[in-house]
């Protein structure tokens, strides 16, 4: 018997018995859809996310006072008397393995742009320094702010051009705006426009009023940091210095870096892809089951059937291969429109795949950030999602096949 | 019965024995024949005197519980599973009383189905199909599943199927039981026609005279044993011999 008739005659039959092929495929379907869209969703975070902390430097720390996850002030934990001050920055700086210090200070504003409120986060800090800490950050337009020059500012491109204004510019270079910092009014020029970056260790850089630090000192009233960008000399040094500032300061600050956020988040979308792929796991059981059981029906019901193809000569692997073929049919037809199901499935789910990560580090991160990221299908996820509901329907499929091979011809022949 | 090579089928001493938990119940005990090959043959008896038994043995559908069935010179004790089917598929045509058609395919479809089996294909099948339902008539219903056929039309798809292989031997178990009178003349009439052309050799179970009566022997079984043999006819224009 050539495989194309085997497979043609499990079309046929599958054909006869439609609605039941049908659930069966739609329970497939959904096993592999759940699978490839959890799968797709937790890889595409886990892209996202790690491309959010590799647009910072592997030689760079961030340290802020406060217990761990915990930012003073910061949605996500303990609070600490402790701030850093100037003398903690030339402390660090001493540092064995330190190259830099970059102080920021960060506070959460509101900003009245186009008639409308929106959050934004006024940080202080040499843009000089975070240019060379975020590599292609630059300036779009103008120029930067006077050090000295209180009312001069640089915008994030985000709020120069917000995406809810479908690319109005609402700011400008030499334009004026106007934030709303602890219910006290504040006016800044325009003196730049940053080019667009995204978000970098969860702080939207886009969403930032940039002005100098000493600017940033007269206008808070205080002359101690929200943060501090610790550069070292080489990546190596990360840890040794990591351990250094931890040692020193114990608790009263958070250190991050790259490193050790990449290898935390990591380890926390590795354990949710495992997780949600299970639950996807578990639904193309379910949906194993379903063939099982639509398999032992089909073989029953066709009892008399097999007894007609045994005394017609097929063989015993010819008749199983005919069984193998359905269960196989409805694994190729439930893993092809599970995958496009999954797929549209997995952009639907976006949204829902945020992952909130609070305060992680520099500004903006205070209150907590979250990133939502497009769905990753690798060509191995891909193949993966078509071919393991074959041979799931295949392994389901199994038992019953083998069943009607065995049947005895006679017995079956007279099955009413 | 002269034969000048093996017969189509011989039965020695075949006896089949059911078992229903601690109870035996002899189905055949001791069955002998030899059958030539182009012969026609009609079994007789009452209900439950092993005629289907018989059928079914000779066919390597079912293994004797003792005693030898020889087809074509081939001793079946001496085949596996895989090399029974093969021999059903290429030398043993059935043929039944319910027509055992696969109802969700059409007749030609269901006449290509021992051609599937054994690789054919599908262009060479379909033509060989066709002609076998041309030769019995039914080539304009080539398409037609087997619920748009009468019932004489259904057994006509059989008796097609069971002769597209062009086996040697055909094994006919009632196969008039489920049609009126005129179709069961009609069925009759092809059979003989076909065993005059092809030389077939036909073995027909059937509580039906009007079957019984054309065929050149008829054996008749009782509580599984042949009771008496009758030969009606000469063989005159059948080929093997």
């Amino acid at each position: 018997m050539q495989v194309f008739d085997m497979f043609r005659l499990a079309f046929k039959a599958l054909k006869d018995r439609k609605l039941r092929s049908l659930l069966t495929i739609l329970g497939i379907m959904i096993g592999s859809a759940m699978i490839l869209a959890l799968i797709a969703s937790s890889s595409g975070l886990s892209a996202g996310v790690q491309a959010q902390i590799g647009k910072m430097g592997a030689n760079t720390l961030t340290v802020s006072a406060g217990r761990s996850f915990g930012p003073p002030g910061g949605g996500g934990g303990g609070q600490s008397t402790f701030q850093l001050s100037q003398d903690d920055v030339n402390t660090i700086k001493s540092f064995q393995g330190v190259s830099d210090v970059i102080p920021y200070y960060s506070r959460g504003v509101t900003i009245a742009l186009g008639g409308t409120s929106t959050p934004a986060t006024l940080t202080g800090v040499d843009l000089t320094e975070l240019f060379k800490l975020y590599k292609g950050l630059s300036l779009y337009d103008g120029a930067l702010p006077d050090p000295y020059d209180p009312s001069a500012a640089a915008v994030g491109y985000g709020i120069a051009f917000p995406s809810e204004a479908n690319g109005t510019q609402l700011a400008s270079v030499n334009g004026m705006i106007s934030v709303t910092l602890e219910n006290s009014k504040l006016t800044f020029l325009v003196r730049g426009i940053l080019s667009q970056f995204g978000s970098a260790m969860f702080s939207n850089i886009d969403d930032m009023i940039f002005i100098s630090p000493q600017a940033a000192q007269i206008l808070l009233k205080t002359s101690y940091f929200s943060g501090l960008y610790v550069i070292t000399d080489t990546p190596d040094d990360v840890t040794v210095v990591q351990q250094h500032i931890e040692s020193y300061y114990g608790t009263n600050v958070r250190v991050m870096s790259p490193s050790s956020m990449l290898s935390s988040v990591q380890s926390i979308t590795s354990q949710m892809t495992l997780y949600l792929a299970s639950i996807g796991g578990v639904s193309l059981f379910v949906a194993a089951v379903g063939i099982v059981n639509t398999m032992f029906v089909s073989v029953m019901e066709r009892t008399r059937e097999i007894g007609i193809l045994k005394a017609l000569g097929y063989r015993r692997k010819e008749i199983m291969g005919m069984f193998l073929s359905e269960a196989a049919l409805t694994g190729v037809m439930g893993g092809i429109l599970g995958t496009l199901f999954g797929y549209a499935l997995a952009y639907m789910m976006g949204g829902a795949f945020s992952f909130s990560f609070m305060g992680g580090g520099g500004p903006g991160s205070r209150g907590g950030s979250s990133t939502t990221s497009s769905p990753v299908f690798t060509p191995e996820l891909i193949v993966f999602s078509l071919l393991f509901p074959i041979g799931v329907a295949v392994l389901a499929g199994l038992y019953p096949a083998w069943r009607a091979a065995r049947m005895n011809a006679v017995v079956a022949l007279k099955y009413e | 019965m002269e034969t000048g090579s093996a017969p189509a089928v011989q039965t020695i001493e075949v006896t089949k024995v059911y078992r229903s938990g601690h109870v035996d119940y002899p189905a055949l005990r001791g069955v002998s024949l030899k059958i030539g090959k182009g012969e026609l043959v009609s079994i007789m008896g009452p209900s439950g005197s092993g005629k289907s038994t018989l059928l079914n043995i000779i066919g390597a559908l079912d293994p004797p519980t003792s005693g030898r069935v020889v087809i074509d010179g081939i001793d079946l004790r001496k085949l596996n599973e895989d090399k029974l089917a093969l021999l059903r598929n290429l030398r043993v045509g059935f043929i039944y009383q319910t027509f055992n058609l696969i109802q969700r395919l059409t007749a030609i479809e269901n006449v290509e189905m021992p051609l599937i089996a054994r690789g054919v294909p599908e262009k060479t099948r379909k033509s060989r199909s066709l002609k076998m339902l041309s030769a019995v008539g039914l080539e304009r219903h080539a398409n037609k599943r087997p619920t748009e056929l009468s019932g004489g039309e259904q057994q006509r798809v059989a008796i097609a199927r069971a002769l597209v292989t062009q086996p040697a031997l055909v094994l006919g178990d009632e196969l008039t039981g489920n049609v009126d009178s005129k179709t069961t003349r009609e069925l009759i009439s092809h059979i003989v026609r076909i065993n005059k052309a092809l030389g077939t050799t036909f073995v027909l179970v059937t509580h039906n005279p009007d079957v019984s009566n054309m065929t050149h022997r008829v054996i008749t079984l009782k509580d599984g044993l042949i009771e008496k043999e009758q030969y009606l006819k000469r063989i005159d224009s059948y080929t093997g011999l």
